[in-house]
């Protein structure tokens, strides 16, 4: 476990594309944080990484978004899941046998469901800009 | 009768055209890559080299369920468009049943499972024998440990195979009962001629009325979360 504080967006982005570049596909990435605490931009910075410079946003209303990246990144938005049902009709068990990387906003949604060994990413507001973000399950 | 059959219920993607029990050409891939994009090329390719042509179908089969949520839809989905454009009649077959022809000829009960993670299988059972299988389960989605339960019926009827992308999770967790055995990987997957193969036995539906068969898992009843306590401060 690490903890990082930054200090703007840019700097939130350029910690995931260091995270980026220990992935190699299957991983599944787990934010913890509430609303405006930059998992998006964290998301983005992800995508970049990973070789992908297309349009980033929060899945809210779409559920996923899937990025041409290599290995492909697929952004998901629990925060409308809130049954097992809803979950699986997600597609959610599915993504996690392709071999892309899952980045997941709101898992506190589904706790239960997280695949052992996961990377957790936990997002915590210092200041308007500012953000102490800590990585588990992986080294950075 | 000439049938064309599409399995896309789980990792693998699998379409096979059978003619009165005779497997006419079958393609199979199990790497990872999306059915959607995947699927159609390759039974476009494989009626190619055959030289097969959609019109001389004479029925469409597609595994309608249990399975993976997306992977139901693309078959299902795919097969009602071949159908309706051909004007030609479905049959949705048991993914479970589909399983189980891999090993119709053997003699044993075949328990099919396909893993539905967090420790819970879909699985159903089979009596199989000279005269093909005969159903001793009805499909279901339940718990490993429930499961085990049940194979202290299946054990004294005879040797039990598992099949099915769960096979080897389920052999893994009760091999050490004994009576449990793990047929090689080329028979546990699901394949197309198999769902011909069971389809023969099935009574033709319009195109219109395929519908996926989701089955509700245990865990579904269950709270997956600790999302209450956090959600009232945020957003």
């Amino acid at each position: 476990m690490k903890t990082f504080v930054t200090h703007t967006a840019e700097e939130t982005e350029a910690l995931a594309q260091r995270l980026a570049q220990k992935l190699c596909g299957g991983e599944v990435i787990a934010y913890f944080g509430g609303l405006g605490m930059g998992k998006t931009t964290f998301t983005r910075g992800l995508a970049r990484g990973l070789g992908w410079d297309g349009e980033v946003s929060s899945p809210t209303f779409a559920l996923v978004h899937e990025y041409r990246s290599r290995p492909p990144l697929y952004h998901f938005d629990m925060y409308r899941v809130t049954s097992f049902d809803d979950l699986y009709s997600t597609g959610f068990f599915d993504y996690l046998e392709t071999g892309g990387i899952l980045a997941i906003e709101w898992s506190e949604n589904i706790e239960s469901a997280l695949p052992e060994g996961c990377v957790r990413v936990s997002f915590r507001r210092l200041g308007d800009e500012e953000r102490e973000i800590t990585v588990e399950g992986i080294e950075l | 009768m000439k049938i064309l059959g599409i399995d896309t219920s789980s990792v693998s993607a699998s379409t096979a055209v059978v003619e009165d029990g005779k497997v006419l050409a079958e393609s199979f891939i199990n790497v990872k890559l999306t059915h959607s994009e995947t699927m159609m090329p390759m039974l476009e390719a494989m009626l190619k080299d055959a030289r097969l042509s959609l019109a001389e179908i004479d029925a469409f089969a597609v595994t309608n369920g249990p399975g993976s949520f997306t992977g139901l839809r693309i078959g299902i989905a795919a097969v009602k468009g071949l159908a309706f454009a051909q004007d030609k009649p479905c049959f949705g077959v048991s993914t479970m049943e589909a399983l189980a022809y891999n090993l119709a000829g053997v003699s044993g009960v075949v328990v099919p499972a396909m893993d539905a993670r967090c420790q819970q299988v879909y699985t159903a059972a089979f009596c199989a024998g000279p005269d093909g299988l005969v159903r001793l389960e009805e499909d279901c989605a339940i718990s490993l440990e429930e499961l085990g339960g049940k194979l202290e019926q299946f054990v004294p009827r005879g040797p039990v195979f598992f099949v099915g992308d769960g096979g080897e999770l389920c052999y893994n967790k009760f091999h050490n009962r004994g009576g449990v055995f793990l047929p090689p990987p080329h028979l546990r997957y699901a394949r197309a001629a198999c769902v011909c193969m069971a389809a023969q036995k099935l009574s033709p539906e319009p195109a219109a009325s395929l519908v996926p068969r989701y089955l509700r898992l245990p865990q579904a009843e269950r709270e997956l979360l600790q999302k209450q306590k956090s959600k009232g401060e945020d957003r």
